[in-house]
């Protein structure tokens, strides 16, 4: 190793500080012999070598919502929509899928296992809830979070969370998680069992602090800045989208009055009468094509909102790893100054003033014994921090090893994502411009017959 | 006119007549003054039932529902008041798609335009600066083979008020026939720029459609006066000449007005001004949603334009996502550039039609008037003459000529409206036609950009 015994010479350097995840950092020997042990120890008991493929041999979906009455907490009567999760097993002997499980959970008890992931997967972009409320509406969609729509939306979002845990490869053999479509009651005492929130470090959770890190690394500080912007274009986005549909919407539904007047018109007229008359019902359904088309859409910016609290999971990783830098440069500023005093109390030199230097040139020299016990206790507490510096300093590789190869996973799975989206968006707008065609080419020939 | 729906049509007669500006009233301030000098209290109620209407339209922008016909006293009023807040929304023409209305109304006068001999454009506008006004002429091109003219070709420069003379003289030397709309006289100010390019040009056309319409006519397109119109040098000159035969005909008119009930009023006349008043409202109807349509795209674009950017700014973000991202940037600023135009071409060719056909309603209505007027008098006299019949065993000469009067005029009346009903039902099956032809060219360009990014998308899915 290259923490050796205090060498005289070193001691006067800083400790190493290069970056965490630095690839040419000196130990990478030490990660490659560690990588043979189960990566995703962060898990801790959580993980379920047993249950190791256990999804590919499942189903899962959430198949239904329902609207419930109960007390909550503080004994107040309360409305929640529950969620019906239905897993199945399908390898089954006739290929055919057996509902193995099925049970309701709701939204809080998804946000308790998304958090419990949080926490004990720091290194993973894990997979983000949909909204807990409505965002990015327009005036015709409701912001109600019992609206029927919006259930529909959201059961579909939870669903999909599930798959993406499901099919993420670590994340899927956590036990909780498995638990979570499995066992209905005492799921949260199990949950809370696991002490993750103690785990938990308070200091992630405000949102904007930030580390004064000497040395960061430039791919996090990247991804970082990455992070932010896409969340902020991605708001932006769909916010401007809300307006465009909202517009829209309004073009299509005034044509609506060009049917009922052109109906009332062709009622005067002779020869015109009966062109103008179907002209109207072409209008008709033209006004009313716009509810299928924004509906539709709404989908595609479900799609976004999953990428814009995805930002956030991916901040939330820089942030973990931003921490234990910060952690990580602090414990090695404290070894280095003790290391600057047993080297002051060794040599009998000042280097910095301090309130030992004070004492020392007040009340005379200590003597000789009591120096060397000085000196014994930090070479003691240098030798434990070495250790805890050298424990950090691979702690924090393997986190970066993993994070990285996490956000590599998620970087794909976005582009893919985002790629399918896309193409399902040009794919609407191509519909509803058939669609437009279809409805004005009908019309034209009404018109023509005038 | 806000009270029985019916009733509404005698009274706006005299008004039209009365509220006509004497041609040589102050040849300078007219078109700021002219007939909105002696408001009538019809008029001012017709004023504020349109701005109340309008106000409604404003406050609830989200509300799509346009009514037709809540009230008959409001929508009349919308159909009168010619909405102040539509107009051309500004800055949005572009001049370049301008000749289209043009190209399809030659188009459309050539259907019957064989035996023609007699051609007339306006165009070139141009605007003069002087010490105590401003305004714009128009150049007025004839090339016609017939005897009147002694050249081949004319060509002169009038302005709004000549032709508004031009109109004003048709209907005197015309009592009988259906004298074709000038083009609204009024904006209000401050809403819509009188010397913009939109503007002039909107009007050009619309002044240049009111002479073809002459032009077509049989009857009309030999009158004297729109002769002079077409050829004098000086047409001031002979404005002041006919000042003598104004007063004269305007009285004859006038002095019949009393409230008389008649008798019978032909049929056919009677269902033409029922017809004329569900028209006109529907046309309002009509003129306000085709506003509100090019009201909503607009805003549509504003958004669209903000829309398409933002996958750019995004695109600068991402690697492997950044060309697709592009290509649906550029996509929807095809789209953007595909809904100007058709809401350029909706605003240019789609209102201007549909204002003249509401301007023509009240043309038919006043001249339907005078018909009931002539029949009236005729009607009183013949009354008068059963009174002492006794007396007399022949009907007087003046009743028989009275008599000659009433029918020529109706079968005057019946042939303008069967040609104006022809007219009408061509010109919208066009106008409507162009309506579906113009949304289907912009759904065209919408789905060309959007097929075209397709490949783009899918290629690099497959790549990798």
């Amino acid at each position: 190793m290259e923490q050796a015994p205090p060498d005289p010479e070193r001691l006067l350097q800083p400790a190493p500080l290069e970056p965490l995840g630095n690839p040419d950092a000196g130990l990478e020997s030490v990660v490659v012999e560690e990588a043979d042990r189960p990566r995703d120890e962060g898990s801790g008991d959580g993980t379920m070598t047993e249950n190791n493929f256990w999804l590919k041999k499942i189903e899962i979906s959430v198949s239904e919502a329902e609207k419930r009455t109960g007390r909550n907490a503080m004994n107040m009567q309360e409305t929640y929509t529950a969620y019906l999760i239905e897993t199945r097993s399908v390898e089954h002997t006739d290929g055919q899928s057996v509902l193995t499980d099925s049970l309701w959970r709701r939204y809080s008890e998804f946000e308790l296992l998304r958090n419990y992931l949080l926490v004990c997967y720091p290194h993973i972009v894990v997979p983000p809830l949909p909204e807990k409320r409505a965002e990015f509406v327009w005036h015709k969609l409701s912001a109600d979070n019992m609206d029927p729509d919006f259930v529909e939306r959201r059961r579909i979002g939870l669903e999909n969370f599930l798959l993406r845990v499901a099919s993420h490869p670590i994340l899927c053999r956590d036990k909780i998680f498995y638990l979570f479509l499995t066992q209905e009651g005492n799921w949260k005492e199990t949950v809370n069992e696991t002490g993750f929130q103690l785990k938990a470090d308070s200091r992630l959770k405000a949102l904007n602090a930030t580390f004064r890190v000497k040395n960061p690394d430039k791919r996090f500080t990247e991804l970082k800045h990455y992070g932010d912007e896409l969340q902020s274009v991605i708001s932006h986005l769909l916010r401007v989208r809300a307006r465009v549909a909202d517009r829209l919407y309004g073009v299509y539904k005034v044509h609506g009055n060009y049917g009922r007047v052109f109906s009332e018109w062709s009622a005067i007229e002779k020869e015109m009468g009966d062109g103008l008359q179907s002209a109207g019902h072409h209008m008709d359904v033209y006004a009313s094509s716009i509810d299928d088309i924004l509906e539709d859409e709404e989908h595609y910016a479900d799609q976004l909102k999953e990428y814009l609290f995805y930002a956030e999971a991916l901040r939330a990783v820089c942030r973990k790893h931003e921490l234990m830098q910060y952690d990580l440069e602090m414990a090695a500023q404290d070894l280095a100054s003790k290391k600057q005093q047993c080297e002051e109390l060794a040599t009998g030199t000042v280097r910095t003033f301090s309130l030992k230097g004070m004492t020392t040139k007040l009340f005379g020299q200590e003597t000789p014994e009591q120096r060397e016990a000085r000196i014994k206790v930090l070479e003691d507490q240098i030798s434990e921090g070495e250790q805890q510096l050298k424990s950090k300093n691979l702690e924090g590789r393997e986190f970066v090893k993993n994070a990285w190869a996490d956000i590599e996973r998620f970087k794909e799975q976005k582009n893919r994502d985002l790629k399918e989206a896309l193409i399902s968006y040009a794919v609407m707008q191509i519909s509803m411009c058939k669609k437009g065609i279809q409805v004005w080419t009908n019309a034209k020939e009404c018109f023509s017959k005038m | 006119m806000s009270g029985g729906p019916p009733k509404a049509l005698p009274s706006t007669g005299p008004h039209s007549l009365r509220d006509m500006p004497h041609p040589l009233a102050g040849s300078s301030s007219e078109e700021a003054v002219g007939g909105d000098s002696t408001p009538s209290p019809d008029l001012l109620m017709a004023r504020s039932f349109g701005d109340k209407a309008s106000a409604l339209f404003h406050q609830t922008p989200r509300e799509f529902h346009i009514c037709s016909a809540a009230s008959d006293g409001s929508t009349k009023a919308c159909q009168d008041l010619i909405l102040p807040n539509g107009g051309t929304p500004a800055g949005t023409s572009s001049p370049a798609s301008s000749s289209s209305l043009l190209n399809r109304l030659q188009l459309d006068d050539d259907i019957d335009g064989e035996t023609r001999d007699l051609f007339v454009t306006v165009d070139d506008p141009k605007k003069h600066v002087c010490t105590m006004e401003t305004y714009i002429t128009y150049r007025i091109t004839t090339k016609s083979t017939r005897v009147e003219f002694d050249l081949p070709e004319y060509s002169v420069r009038r302005r709004y008020q000549d032709f508004d003379w031009l109109r004003n003289k048709l209907e005197e030397s015309q009592p009988t026939h259906l004298i074709p709309p000038l083009p609204e006289k009024f904006v209000v100010k401050g809403v819509v720029d009188r010397f913009s390019e939109e503007f002039v040009e909107t009007r050009r056309k619309a002044l240049d459609k009111f002479l073809k319409r002459i032009t077509d006519h049989p009857v009309l397109s030999f009158n004297e006066h729109f002769h002079v119109f077409l050829t004098a040098k000086d047409l001031n000159a002979y404005k002041k000449q006919g000042m003598a035969l104004l007063t004269r005909v305007g009285e004859s008119v006038k002095h019949v007005t009393g409230g008389y009930k008649l008798r019978s009023r032909p049929l056919e006349f009677a269902a033409v001004g029922e017809y004329l008043d569900t028209f006109a409202l529907k046309l309002g109807t009509i003129d306000r949603i085709a506003q509100r349509i090019i009201k909503e795209e607009i805003e549509y674009l504003v958004e669209l334009r903000e829309y398409g950017p933002v996958y750019s700014t995004w695109s600068a973000l991402e690697g492997e996502l950044a060309e697709p991202l592009e290509g649906v940037s550029a996509c929807i600023g095809n789209c953007s550039a595909a809904l100007e135009e058709l809401t350029d071409d909706m605003t240019e060719d789609f209102l201007p039609v549909l204002r003249e056909y509401i301007l023509y309603s009240d043309s038919m209505k006043s001249v339907l008037k005078k018909r009931d007027q002539v029949q009236a008098e005729y009607e009183a006299k013949l009354e008068a003459v059963a009174v002492r019949k006794e007396e007399r065993p022949k009907v007087p000469a003046d009743v028989e000529k009275c008599q000659d009067r009433m029918e020529c005029f109706n079968a005057d009346l019946k042939a303008d409206m069967e040609r104006w009903q022809n007219n009408k039902r061509q010109d919208f099956r066009q106008l409507l036609m162009g309506m579906a032809d113009k949304n289907i060219h912009y759904y065209e360009k919408c789905l060309m950009a959007w097929e075209s990014i397709i490949p783009l998308l899918q290629e690099r899915q497959e790549a990798k």
